[in-house]
């Protein structure tokens, strides 16, 4: 991790966000470093846009503290200009022409990089006199991102902004996103119920689920203090000291198991292996929902596909 | 954001002028058509000596055409409200764009503050250009017929249908920002409006400033010249009496010579008075204007001299900025702390 003085992009202390009784986000604490492409996953209602939108300040929390770059979300124009934001559903106004968005930012955005949002738009092959009203979902999505990144931001906060999208544009929209990341230097947080693209260009990871923070940390880190054993039917009823179990199922002869584990495991009747991002997040998601120990609900499942 | 709020102005902007243009070419012929008609009459009555029957007659003919144009420059406002007001931000939060739009480097303040601006100047132009024009083209009726302090022509003449157009817009801005949707915002700014229209000229204009009072003896032939004896509720009244260069705002219920009220059955039987064939009487109520008049009476005027015009446009007009200037910040508060 970055030791730097800079402040962190995002920090969080007993963030919570109700509405009426509802918690859409119950006390959390997160602190997120510069300089990585967060993942944000959970299952619908998860509350993954409530605490995106809490980070661009589009709502204000309940209680509790969030500092986005060291500032509160929003806070005044200029901080505004050092955080890009993508909602969900990629809105974009319909009567107005590709140009015209461009000419929104370039009139709005005190650091807005002209060249930049050109070169995007022709790249993608977004023509500038097409209205956004006839735009397809794939389109959409790379002008609303184009809007967000030639701010040139320091954070870029993308809600669910290839849920929508067919495989085909939705692996353009986040090669784009990466090629963004690297060009302007920023960081960024996406939430996507899509495993597969988080484990594509994420190397941060924050697991939400019923409303709370269940695994948060960089992937590299989290993916080294995991392991996925196979062992014996009843061979993880008594585990040694310092192996936490995530997850258990059924798998043939053998249970198959997610264990948090701060050291090496010797022990000889298990197979250990490296765990994978999906099964990691899987099985955090399985304990959260309070599922029997047998297996993954059918409602976690279909979220993550 | 001056760029971005007239882009998102720019169609009803059109719709507007294209509106305003039909409605000025009208007010312009119709301004010639009666300077031509008040000339023509002159010219017919100068040569007799006495004009105040034929100038009698031009005000007339034209009192129906400028309050129908008076009550279309009332409805003005609700147009405003409703069409340019009420979709300002409740349109944005409908599409979700206001997610696209309030996360460009511009504090929502200043993009709620700048898109008001843009659109009042637009509600301003044309609501100052349609009063303009009538009040041009109805100059000289309202010489001839002294009521443009009147409680319909007032709000439809210089700078009070100005400011309530402007009122009418911040309105239905702040509606918009408060039912997040467009339609419902659109039909409670029409409705508050229309009623604010009814409520302010007979509710408020009246006491805007302290009205003088006076006490009129009501003759026979005083009564013959009102425009009606008693009212729906069958009190002791008499409506429709006049001042000479003043607006009358209100006028008691008749009173007897100590003061108090007359006696709803003594007003009954003069109704019923039967006339004296010797000497039948020859105003338009007859035999009760007779009887009522022998009665003593006489009532209490509450009226507005028409020296205090200016005064009251710019009571009203001012009335109203101060009201919109109450809701802007009421909905820059409110922008700020929650909507979505």
């Amino acid at each position: 991790m970055p030791s730097d003085d800079t402040p962190p992009v995002l920090l969080a202390e007993g963030l919570t966000k109700r509405y009426g009784r509802r918690a859409a986000l119950t006390d959390c604490d997160l602190t997120v470093p510069r300089g990585r492409v967060v993942g944000l996953v959970g299952p619908n209602g998860a509350g993954k846009s409530t605490l995106l939108q809490l980070a661009c300040g589009l709502i204000a929390p309940t209680s509790g503290t969030l500092r986005v770059l060291g500032a509160p979300p929003a806070a005044d124009a200029a901080h505004l200009a050092r955080v890009g934001f993508v909602a969900q559903d990629t809105p974009v106004y319909p009567t107005f022409t590709v140009a015209e968005h461009l000419r929104m930012g370039a009139r709005l955005n005190p650091g807005w990089d002209q060249r930049l949002a050109e070169r995007r738009i022709a790249q993608v092959g977004l023509h500038p006199g097409q209205r956004a009203g006839g735009l397809s979902g794939g389109q959409r999505a790379q002008l609303a991102l184009t809007v967000a990144a030639a701010k040139r931001p320091e954070l870029l906060i993308l809600d669910e902004p290839a849920a929508a999208l067919d495989p085909l544009a939705r692996d353009g929209f986040l090669a784009s996103l990466m090629e963004f990341v690297a060009e302007l230097d920023a960081s960024a947080v996406l939430s996507s119920h899509l495993l597969g693209d988080v484990a594509r260009v994420c190397d941060h990871l924050i697991v939400l689920a019923g409303s709370r923070v269940r695994l948060t940390g960089a992937v590299a880190d989290l993916l080294a203090a995991h392991r996925r054993v196979l062992a014996p039917r009843g061979g993880l009823a008594r585990l040694p000291a310092g192996v936490e179990l995530v997850g258990v199922r059924p798998d043939g002869r053998y249970d198959r198991a997610v264990v948090r584990a701060d050291r090496p495991l010797a022990e000889p009747s298990w197979t250990v292996e490296p765990v994978d991002l999906k099964e990691l997040v899987l099985a955090y998601l399985t304990r959260a929902a309070g599922a029997p120990a047998g297996g993954v609900p059918t409602p976690a499942r279909e979220a993550l596909r | 954001m001056i760029w971005m709020s007239w882009r998102q102005f720019r169609a009803q902007a059109v719709v507007g002028a294209a509106a305003l243009a039909v409605l000025a070419g009208y007010l312009l012929w119709l301004g010639f058509d009666v300077r031509d008609a008040h000339a023509g009459y002159l010219a017919q009555c100068r040569p007799q000596g006495d004009c105040a029957e034929a100038l009698a007659r031009f005000a007339r003919d034209y009192e129906n055409t400028l309050l129908y144009l008076a009550a279309l420059l009332a409805l003005l406002p609700a147009v405003v409200g409703m069409f340019w007001g009420a979709p300002l931000i409740a349109r944005e939060l409908e599409s979700g764009t206001h997610r696209l739009v309030w996360n460009q480097s511009v504090t929502r303040r200043r993009w709620l503050l700048v898109k008001l601006l843009v659109v009042g100047l637009g509600a301003v132009l044309v609501a100052g250009a349609a009063s303009l024009l009538l009040t041009w083209a109805a100059a000289p009726v309202d010489a001839v017929a002294g009521n443009r302090f009147s409680t319909v022509v007032f709000g439809a003449r210089d700078v009070a249908p100005v400011a309530a157009a402007g009122f009418a817009l911040v309105l239905g801005t702040v509606i918009g920002l408060l039912t997040r949707r467009t339609l419902p915002a659109m039909a409670l700014t029409g409705l508050a409006v229309v009623l604010l229209q009814f409520a302010v000229p007979n509710l408020v204009r009246p006491h805007l400033m302290p009205p003088v009072r006076a006490d009129r003896a009501m003759t026979e032939q005083a009564i013959n010249e009102a425009r009606g004896l008693g009212s729906i509720t069958n009190s002791a009244t008499v409506r429709g009496l006049g001042v000479p260069g003043a607006w009358v705002t209100d006028v008691s219920e008749l009173r007897t010579r100590d003061g108090r009220t007359l006696d709803r059955r003594a007003f009954d039987d003069c109704f019923s008075a039967r006339d004296d064939p010797a000497a039948p009487a020859t105003g338009q109520y007859g035999a009760a204007a007779r009887c009522l008049g022998a009665l003593d009476l006489h009532v209490e005027l509450a009226y507005q001299p028409n020296h205090r015009y200016w005064p009251f446009q710019l009571l009203e007009s001012g009335l109203y900025l101060l009201a919109a200037g109450v809701l802007t910040l009421f909905g820059l508060w409110r922008i700020r702390r929650r909507v979505t």
